[in-house]
């Protein structure tokens, strides 16, 4: 077919189909790794506390994120698991922008004691309530199967 | 993973991962295969070249204002910008215009034996003008510039309308 031709054979153009083999590897850091080899073990979280302005930083940092003071050993505590949740959204769909059987609560948690947060799915038997301010708690993995990772996160539920 | 060193400057010193830390799990990471699809639309001049390899054909194209043949074909010449005129089969023979010893496979992995690749110059094309495509039947040794080479076709039930229904280019 040259270009004064008609195409009449809708079948005639052809797509050319493919994937790409994109991986994706993200090494926890310093202070990730301490923090996830924490979780690993226990059932507490791990938070940093900055000297000069007492913010405590969670996920925890080496370094303050607002003055950019260097955090001693000796900063790492110990935090439950357990927040408050700040905000909160019901998705319907998932990520391949299809109908979910049973909707997901995406909230996002203030952890306790902490000036951070975290993403999470909170379960609950009840879906369409408010969920704003209410207390949550992180439920784990069982320890032998946690690989070190946010999904060791398995949801958060009510207390 | 090592320790950081407390001696060093007051800027961030990094800290090193080897390969072993992480096939060893000394340190967690986070692992993700995404599905990356695509699906690329060919147009009318490149789909009629495709379904041409499926039948054993090689397909240009002709400019009659810059008198040449262009292959792979296009629905405009790039050098006047005009619509290209005319459909022309032109024979699977050529021969080498450049070409390439490669140690190295697709996913950039070493390997013994190279791959040869190279520039195709088709006959009845302009000279200078071809597509790549791997070459076969000779040793690194042997192939030289402008050797005279014929295109070696998979058998027709195997063809499926892509470049590499021409297995590769042999020595004619």
């Amino acid at each position: 077919m040259t270009f004064g031709e008609k195409q009449t054979d809708p079948t005639s153009p052809m797509h050319w189909r493919g994937d790409m083999q994109a991986d994706y590897f993200y090494p926890s850091g310093v202070a990730g790794d301490k923090f996830f080899k924490h979780l690993m073990q226990k059932d507490s979280f791990l938070a940093t506390k900055c000297n000069k302005c007492n913010k405590v930083l969670f996920p925890p940092r080496l370094y303050c994120e607002d003055c950019f003071e260097e955090i001693p050993e000796i900063n790492w505590i110990e935090v439950p698991c357990t927040g408050t949740v700040r905000l909160f959204t019901v998705a319907t769909l998932n990520a391949h922008n299809e109908k979910m059987q049973s909707p997901k609560v995406v909230a996002l948690i203030d952890i306790d004691q902490t000036d951070g947060a975290l993403l999470g799915i909170i379960k609950s038997n009840d879906i369409t309530k408010d969920f704003l301010g209410r207390k949550v708690k992180a439920v784990l993995r069982p320890k032998e199967k946690r690989e070190g990772t946010l999904k060791d996160i398995l949801h958060f539920e009510e207390i | 993973m090592e320790e950081r060193k407390k001696d060093w400057p007051p800027y961030a010193p990094g800290t090193y991962v080897r390969e072993s830390d992480i096939s060893e799990k000394r340190i967690t990471y986070t692992w993700w295969e995404p599905e990356v699809q695509y699906s690329w639309s060919l147009g009318p001049a490149m789909s009629k070249f495709l379904q041409g390899l499926k039948a054993g054909k090689i397909l240009g194209i002709h400019c009659k204002r810059c008198k040449r043949v262009i292959v792979p074909p296009r629905m405009f010449c790039e050098y006047c910008y005009g619509p290209t005129d005319e459909w022309i089969e032109l024979p699977d023979t050529g021969i080498i215009e450049t070409f390439s010893i490669s140690y190295l496979d697709p996913d950039a992995r070493r390997i013994e034996e190279p791959i040869l690749v190279g520039v195709v110059d088709l006959d009845g094309t302009p000279p200078h003008h071809g597509f790549m495509h791997y070459f076969g039947e000779m040793s690194k040794d042997e192939i030289k510039i402008g050797m005279k080479v014929k295109a070696v076709w998979k058998p027709e039930n195997e063809r499926e309308g892509s470049i590499t229904d021409i297995k590769y280019f042999k020595p004619l």
